[in-house]
């Protein structure tokens, strides 16, 4: 049986999606019995997920600020 | 997450089109990232010199690229290399801490046997978007990704943030595939338990 401690390990090759059968069958062993860890798999999903949407966009005027110094150094390479 | 392909295939066909106003869309999309990045690495100003240079690069050598990767990849390697050779100028490097001595943020909310000692808390918040609108969670987790050690930072950046592949990770900071995965396990369960701490306390 594994152990809370190593589920939280599993759990990161889990969201990677790098589990094979036998070990996700014994990780979701695990998660049937034991709320605690279904729980950290639930709210470690929930949290990658608002890390890939925390990227936040430039600005148009800093993205315009970066088009203005590419010509200005980029000269000729137009095309 | 986007599907890299179609994302590049639109691309490819903006930049034959309208050259300049396809690149506005990529720096208004990856900027921000970039510069996250080449933070974990250096000072505020050379920073910025070198992601302005990874652009102007980029803009200069678009036509060569292959379209093989996701453009993604190919722009945070520029900067990768960027700050590698700012960092190699300077006599400095990047530093990779994964002392074996050192435990996980976790590692003290389980006891002896393996099981939980200080299990997580019930999170408010049941998505990811429920979780990012307040604002002080949101400030909380910009602070707490700047106080993570350096290469734990970049790792995590290139990983959850940008979304890129273990491979390409591996490939961009001359690590091995164990190390990487020990540095983002290490940065994920540290921003685990600060999110967890502010269920409680509402502080980071
Ligand atoms: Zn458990």
């Amino acid at each position: 049986m594994l152990k809370c401690r190593e589920v939280v390990i599993y759990a990161d090759h889990l969201l990677a999606g790098e589990l094979s059968v036998v070990e996700r069958a014994k990780l979701h062993l695990h998660l049937a019995i034991c709320r605690h860890c279904r729980r950290y798999v639930r709210q470690l999903r929930v949290l990658i997920g608002a890390l890939q949407r925390l990227g936040a966009r430039a600005s148009s005027d800093v993205a315009a600020a970066v088009m203005r110094a590419i010509h200005a150094r980029a000269g000729t390479s137009r095309s | 997450m986007k599907d890299p392909a179609k994302e590049n295939e639109d691309l490819r066909a903006a930049l034959g089109s309208d050259k300049d106003t396809a690149f506005t869309r990529l720096v208004v999309e990856h900027h921000a990232g970039m510069l996250r990045l080449a933070r974990a690495f250096l000072r505020e100003d050379e920073a910025e010199e070198v992601v302005q240079d990874a652009w102007i690069a980029a803009y200069n050598a678009i036509a060569q690229f292959e379209w093989r990767s996701s453009i993604r990849t190919w722009l945070f390697r520029i900067v990768i290399n960027g700050a590698k050779g700012r960092l190699r100028g300077a006599n400095r490097e990047l530093t990779v801490d994964f002392s074996a001595v050192e435990p996980d943020a976790l590692a003290g909310r389980f006891m002896a046997d393996g099981h939980w000692s200080a299990p997580p808390e019930n999170w408010r918040a049941h998505s990811p978007d429920e979780l990012l609108q307040e604002q002080d969670l949101i400030d909380c987790l910009q602070k707490t990704l700047g106080l993570l050690p350096q290469s734990q930072r970049v790792v995590l950046e290139l990983r959850d943030l940008q979304g890129l592949e273990f491979d390409d990770i591996c490939n961009m900071l001359s690590l091995g595939a164990s190390n990487v995965r020990v540095l983002l396990h290490r940065a994920r369960v540290r921003i685990f338990n600060m999110v967890d701490r502010y269920q409680v306390t509402g502080e980071c």
